[in-house]
């Protein structure tokens, strides 16, 4: 793990390659076959490997703290995987190179990993909000004093950056216990009341596999006439199923129509219930939350942090405006 | 501080204002009748679902408490399910018509050589204890009991192996 911005290895030698290569923001991209070859040789990781992680740290739903800039097709949400490294360009995002600034000894410190955490690749540490996360840290630099609470208030829940919710046994994430998040699309009943209307989705979800789901479950199943109960508290009364999905807006959106005798306030409270309309995640901190963002600008206190976080939230303000 | 508990409906309204908060709470005492008004945490409806398909299996785990009657939020369904070519044949071809993703559904003619098999589907991740079964089936089924889930019947471990089996493999 990179010491100085939390990233893992991995990440950290993406950036690396970006540097090496020219591949600044708003400088032109770089085919991203090239950036692998050079974590290859740097790393001994396969193309194959890395570019998995590469296409993660393009991808706006994977973390809050985007640290590369793709050009062309890295895929969707649903079953379209990106386009092969041969056909996709990369460079360094405004985060992303403070984040290499950061590890090159240039800026101090800048807390990326504790921000990004790595539950998008199936570890246990949830992602927050990149500027409170800052301004947690810029607390504890000018108030000693500060506390544990107040820490954690400022830091709040988990985010995942995509508009879902979030739900759980927060207190015991911070206190650095175990906890499972449930994370929720959003599920509004249309202005007409005519539909269901399912957007946000949970970053762990596959929208395409959800709509594929919600079709099967309003399918009528070979032991329904035996089982007429099981039937009805099991199947979605479900008309018609629409994914007006846009690929060229990054949404997804699906709009499920009730059938005849079903409202829509009905079919969106069953909805709910349907695993890919919710996810949940296992998520662990290794230390009490207040203990890491504590630990963290001690361990770097002799540097200028200040600086250092006044230039990653420069670059998430730039991110942002772009879009 | 963050709200204190995901297993309390509301504890988190301060940042999810409206009926965010779906953990399922057991029924009480009541259980083994369903709510009222017929609703089932998702995991359970799918342990039903397996059961009407024919599938011979044990209900353990947060599942099978909540029918027993335990205020317990239930996140999957875990089954321990019988040995046997033909049951293992029926729960492969229902896991496929249930997961998410058919093809993570691994060959039927691996099953006796698996531990667990975990299967995302529409109504919660189900949990199929191969080893378990293997080892424990004939022992687990002498004290089950079979609990009415809508108009179909699952057979549930009894509360003392479910604990059991918890504190076994959980604590």
């Amino acid at each position: 793990m990179g010491s100085r911005s939390g990233l893992g290895v991995v990440e950290c030698t993406i950036l690396e390659a970006l540097g090496f290569l020219g591949a600044q923001p708003g400088r032109r991209f770089r085919r991203s076959a090239r950036v692998l070859a050079v974590v290859e040789d740097r790393i001994g990781l396969a193309p194959g490997y890395a570019y998995e992680v590469l296409v993660d740290l393009v991808r706006p739903w994977t973390m809050p703290l985007l640290l590369v800039d793709g050009q062309g097709n890295f895929g969707g949400r649903g079953n379209d995987p990106a386009a092969n490294y041969r056909y996709t360009d990369s460079r360094l995002s405004p985060a992303g190179q403070v984040a290499l600034a950061a590890e090159r000894g240039d800026l101090a410190p800048v807390p990326a990993g504790l921000i990004n955490g790595n539950v998008y690749r199936e570890g246990t540490r949830p992602p927050f909000r990149p500027r409170a996360v800052i301004e947690a840290l810029r607390q504890v630099i000018r108030r000693s004093r500060v506390t544990s609470k107040d820490l954690i208030d400022i830091v709040g829940p988990p985010e995942f950056g995509n508009g879902c919710t979030v739900t759980g046994d927060f207190a015991a994430l911070a206190a650095g216990r175990p906890a499972v998040l449930r994370l929720q699309a959003r599920v509004t009943v249309s202005d007409d009341y005519g539909s269901v209307r399912i957007e946000n989705f949970p970053p762990n979800a596959n929208p395409d596999e959800t709509a594929s789901s919600i079709a099967g479950r309003a399918a009528m199943r070979d032991w329904a006439p035996r089982h007429p109960g099981l039937h009805r508290s099991a199947r979605l009364p479900l008309r018609d199923i629409r994914d007006l999905s846009s690929q060229a807006r990054g949404t997804d959106l699906l709009v499920c129509v009730p059938e005849p005798g079903t409202t829509a306030e009905q079919l969106r409270d069953q909805l709910l219930d349907v695993y890919g309309v919710y996810t949940t995640v296992p998520v662990a901190l290794p230390r009490p939350l207040a203990t890491m963002i504590r630990s963290w600008a001690r361990a770097h206190g002799t540097e200028d942090l200040l600086a250092s976080l006044a230039a990653l939230e420069n670059a998430i303000r730039v991110q942002s405006a772009r879009g | 501080m963050f709200p204190p508990s995901s297993t309390t409906a509301g504890a988190d309204d301060r940042l999810h204002p409206a009926r965010d908060h779906r953990w399922h709470q057991g029924p009480g005492k009541s259980a083994g009748a369903g709510w009222p008004d017929g609703k089932y945490p998702v995991p359970v409806l799918a342990a039903a679902i397996l059961a009407a398909e024919g599938v011979s299996f044990l209900l353990v785990g947060s599942a099978a408490l909540w029918l027993h009657g335990e205020p317990i939020a239930v996140g999957d369904a875990d089954l321990v399910v019988e040995p046997g070519e033909q049951n293992l044949g029926r729960l492969g071809d229902a896991l496929a018509r249930l997961a998410l993703r058919p093809r993570v559904v691994p060959r039927v003619r691996d099953f006796p050589l698996l531990d667990l098999v975990s299967v995302p589907t529409s109504y919660g991740r189900v949990d199929c204890l191969l080893e378990r079964g293997r080892v424990d089936w004939v022992r687990l089924r002498q004290s089950s009991v079979r609990i009415p889930v809508a108009d179909a019947s699952v057979l549930v471990a009894s509360g003392a192996d479910v604990w059991a089996l918890r504190r076994q493999f959980k604590e």
